[in-house]
């Protein structure tokens, strides 16, 4: 009974794409527009009032590239962890998922780290359009990170109970896979657009 | 005379009661097979019966906004009447907006893609019936939070209840503020907590949307039969795989400008306050991103509707297949290039209010193709004239009186005089009435029989059919002059002497007009249900493979997965050559899988609930429910992560072998 | 019911293979990221290091999705599915961003500076 439940149907697949898979991918597209919306918010405000806010004295432009550079690493694991899922291997599968946990957790106290230094140097979300769009943006993008995170400590555990197998759970473990690092590629945008262009 | 592919199976309901619930991954009983129809239907992930709670919800709401419409109508009807306040008056015309739009249509258009779509392409069920369970209920409780705020409302005029907290002093507890919330009226120095039940109530809406569409799409591209190629779909599931694809690409802006405005609202934030340098044109352009393509969302079921009930009254099928098909997707695609057409007289600039302009126009090219391919179908069949038709009919000329009004709209320097004036009303109701509601209603006089398995009786039809038509007409057609002659909108009494007085009456007459026609419908209905003879499973000789089932269809939908031939399949099936008659695939002895019914998507749904309303009551200031929000927040995790552990589930089900 | 990828003991070498890709991948994605960090502090023409921010982020991207995310083994449909998106996302931000301009800012109503 189990065999199909995986597919969610009777093993028909008119364009033989997994169906978690094309709503994963459908998910993406829609988190496209999402990111998309807020970071053009973000751009706007600052090619209207270039000379509202620098920021250039409080970003640190080293723990950010330290960050960007875990964040893509984690992707890396993650990449890994998927392998192993495919290839029925859980202890390589647990020990990447760990990894990714682990670095994600570090790129999320990077962020902490930051945005209570900004907070201690006068940047809130009530400062202007600036503060406004940072921090919702760079937020959102840090609860994506944290649900990502929850997601596969939930998953972490879960291999523990004998349930998951290559034949099972490889569609389960590669859109979790997906979503780390789709959130990845958004920070890559994030660094350019909001961190990077203020220095140039 | 009903042609059938399949027998009415004689053990299936017997089989049911033979069937014991499993415990799932989790350890507790999936609720299948109960007894109790309460839990039969709060569980349920057929999508017939989701279709048939989409439906009966969404007219239940189009009647409420129908009296918020009458209501202002008759405030309008003389210069300087008091019915209702200013206040009052903007509420009505801002809840029914919203309730017309959101909780009206866009479930009505659910209801149809839920219950067809999967027997249209031959499938079992949708791609995730349990996601397609969450949608529903989320949109329940999305309807429940904005529309709590007429409690609050009503606690505030009894004197029961002030605000207090961070919208101390303002008393508007049911969104006043338009239905397109435009910045800075909604930020949180001008408006009240209308504005944040407003808010909430749409991003869990929004939820529910976007949830339904990632369903619809997967379950349409993966889900079909053999044999069902994507050119040999019906033209209502392609409209539903266009209008998926738009609800997926346009929500997420209207979600990030509620987002945003939210936290100007909540969290001090400075995205629409001017003061600060926010923009409050910002959020015309993101609403509008997410608003033009709202409307393709409204429409183009409704010409996916018209599309299957010309053809099977014509008997011939669709003129030009492909090329309508074909103007679906460009008009969805075409329609996140024209936003910035409502925001003609905001100064955006020559080459901005050219290009949108000329792209405006443009879309109004292969909207024109399919009126022409509808006239072309129809031109040389045999016309039979029932209830479906004439509104099919009905629609294709009242939307093109829509599609008129909307072209002149699209020259900017006429839309420069139109813009905000009874003009724009006139445009919007007559595509939203003329064609949007004639469609739905001609759907539910096309499938209503299939749904329930009772045919209609009588000729209210005919009477349902003058009542709206006439009424829209009279109510909407001299809108047009008085938006020429420069009556605004929103607008909650007027003077005499412009020669308005006139006009406003007609209009309000029109209207009533109108509720008589929706009010014979509703008892046609009842009519149909109560005293209806049975239908059979193809009363009206129809083309597509839904009409291959009984009436209603068996839970399982098809016995046995039905190999496709050619379009339109049934009639092949029935008229056509031996080599295209559908065949079935051979029975494995599996039996036929079924998906569990399950309580994970109720309770993730229903955690929506205090989540919005804990966020709005905040806002009027009651103590602790900042709590009450994080519960919700809890719950709806709760609810997805038992939702992800239990597993899908499952049983086989073994009924009669179908006859063909 | 199979999906695009069937684990299978054949597909190792392919496995193995992606294995090698993806440490490639890691390794050029941080080298890209010191890149771009030196790149800001340089004395180069404004433009030229925004073109070249713009490009390395592009290729950070598009090589993250199509190896990490496997987009490049995948069907076709899902890289429809999600380009869509991207297409109308990034044609959206640009309209935005041409038709907001500074001319049409009041300053006199921001008290803020």
């Amino acid at each position: 009974m189990s065999d199909d439940a995986h597919n969610n149907d009777d093993g028909h697949h008119s364009l033989m794409v997994n169906n978690k898979k094309l709503l994963m991918w459908l998910f993406l597209g829609s988190d496209c527009m999402f990111f998309g919306t807020m970071i053009s918010t973000h751009l706007i405000y600052r090619k209207l009032y270039p000379e509202s806010y620098d920021p250039t004295s409080l970003f640190s432009l080293e723990l950010t590239s330290f960050s960007t550079f875990i964040l893509l690493m984690s992707s890396f694991l993650m990449a890994l962890a998927v392998s192993a899922m495919h290839k029925g291997d859980i202890k390589s599968f647990r020990r990447n998922t760990i990894g990714v946990i682990f670095f994600g957790l570090i790129f999320l106290g990077c962020q902490v780290y930051e945005f209570t230094e900004f907070v201690h140097a006068g940047l809130t979300l009530s400062s202007g359009t600036f503060g406004s769009t940072f921090y919702m943006l760079t937020g959102t993008h840090g609860v994506h990170v944290a649900i990502g995170v929850f997601w596969l400590i939930c998953m972490y555990f879960y291999s523990f109970t004998g349930k998951m197998d290559a034949h099972q759970s490889a569609v389960d473990v590669e859109i979790a896979g997906l979503y780390w690092h789709f959130v990845d590629i958004v920070w890559i945008i994030i660094f350019t657009a909001i961190y990077l262009i203020e220095f140039i | 005379m009903s042609s059938t592919l399949t027998d009415t199976p004689t053990s299936s309901t017997t089989h049911d009661h033979a069937l014991k619930p499993e415990t799932s991954n989790l350890g507790f009983m999936r609720p299948d097979h109960s007894k109790s129809v309460l839990i039969d239907w709060l569980t349920t992930v057929d999508h017939k019966k989701i279709g048939i709670m989409y439906g009966a919800i969404a007219l239940f709401f189009l009647l409420i906004g129908g009296i918020e419409a009458l209501i202002i109508r008759a405030q309008l009807a003389v210069p300087e009447n008091d019915l209702v306040s200013a206040q009052r008056y903007n509420q009505l015309f801002t809840m029914h907006g919203t309730t017309m739009i959101f909780l009206a249509i866009m479930p009505l258009n659910a209801a149809f893609f839920n219950f067809l779509v999967p027997l249209q392409i031959g499938a079992r069920d949708v791609a995730f019936p349990r996601l397609n369970s969450f949608s529903l209920w989320t949109f329940v409780a999305g309807a429940l939070v904005l529309n709590f705020s007429w409690l609050m409302q009503a606690f505030s005029e009894l004197g029961w209840f002030t605000a207090s907290g961070p919208t101390a002093g303002m008393d508007d507890f049911v969104p006043g503020m338009g239905w397109f919330g435009y910045a800075p009226l909604t930020e949180r120095q001008f408006t009240g907590a209308g504005t944040d039940f407003w808010i909430l109530g749409l991003q869990i809406l929004g939820i529910a949307s976007l949830g339904a569409a990632m369903n619809f799409v997967a379950t349409i591209l993966n889900m079909r039969a053999p044999g069902m190629k994507m050119m040999r779909l019906p033209v209502f599931t392609w409209m539903t795989l266009v209008v998926s694809l738009l609800i997926i690409f346009a929500f997420p802006a209207i979600t990030i400008a509620l987002g945003q405005l939210m936290f100007d609202r909540m969290f001090d934030t400075n995205f629409f306050q001017v003061a600060e340098g926010g923009q409050p044109i910002l959020w015309q352009h993101l609403f509008w991103i997410f608003g033009h393509p709202e409307v393709y969302i409204l429409v183009l079921p409704a010409m996916g509707i018209v599309s299957e009930v010309l053809p099977t009254f014509s008997k011939k099928p669709l003129f030009g297949y492909p090329i309508v098909v074909f103007s679906g997707a460009v008009i969805g695609f075409l329609g996140f290039a024209v936003w910035s057409h409502h925001m003609f007289t905001t100064g955006l600039g020559k080459v901005a209010t050219a290009a949108f302009s000329l792209l405006t126009m443009a879309i109004a090219v292969p909207t024109g193709v399919k009126i022409f391919n509808w006239i072309g179908t129809l031109w040389g069949g045999r016309v039979r004239f029932d209830a479906p038709m004439i509104f099919s009919i009905g629609f294709i000329w009242m939307f093109m009186m829509g599609g008129f009004s909307g072209i002149m709209h699209s020259a900017a320097p006429a839309d420069a005089q139109q813009q905000d004036s009874y003009f724009v009303i006139a445009h919007f109701h007559y595509v939203a009435i003329g064609g949007i509601l004639l469609a739905s209603i001609s759907g539910i006089y096309f499938w209503l029989p299939k749904i329930v398995g009772k045919m209609w009786t009588g000729n209210l039809s005919t009477w349902v059919a003058i009542f709206t038509t006439v009424g829209l007409n009279v109510t909407f057609f001299p809108m047009h002059f008085l938006g020429l002659i420069g009556m605004p909108r929103r607008t909650h009494t007027y003077l005499s002497g412009f020669g308005w007085d006139g006009y406003n009456m007609v209009c309000s007459i029109g209207a009533f007009i109108l509720a008589f026609g929706v009010l014979l419908f509703v008892i046609d209905i009842i009519l149909c249900m109560t005293k209806g003879k049975p239908a059979g499973n193809d009363p009206w000789d129809a083309r597509t493979l839904e009409w291959a089932t009984t009436s209603p269809p068996q839970h399982y939908n098809f016995g046995r997965t039905p190999i496709i031939p050619a379009r339109d399949a049934l009639w092949e099936h029935k008229h056509g050559p031996e080599n295209r008659n559908i065949n079935f695939e051979a029975d494995d002895g599996h039996g036929i899988h079924m998906p569990s019914q399950s309580w994970m998507p109720v309770l993730a749904s229903f955690g929506f609930a205090p989540l919005g309303l804990g966020l709005c009551l905040m806002q009027v200031g009651i103590p602790y429910m900042g709590y009450v929000a994080i519960a919700g927040l809890f719950t709806i995790a709760l609810g997805i992560i038992l939702w992800a552990v239990e597993g899908p589930g499952g049983y086989h089900l073994h009924p009669e072998e179908d006859k063909i | 019911m199979s999906d695009a990828h069937s684990p299978s003991e054949t597909d190792h070498n392919g496995e193995a293979q992606k294995y090698h890709a993806f440490i490639n991948l890691a390794l050029a994605l941080a080298a890209i990221t010191g890149v771009e960090l030196v790149l800001v502090y340089l004395p180069i023409n404004q433009a030229v290091i925004f073109t070249v921010l713009i490009a390395l982020s592009l290729f950070k991207f598009i090589s993250v999705i199509a190896w990490f995310m496997h987009l490049i083994y995948d069907r076709l449909l899902l890289t429809l599915a999600f380009g869509t998106g991207l297409v109308i996302a990034t044609g959206t931000v640009i309209a935005l961003m041409f038709i907001l301009d500074r001319s049409y800012v009041d300053f006199e109503a921001i008290t803020a500076f």
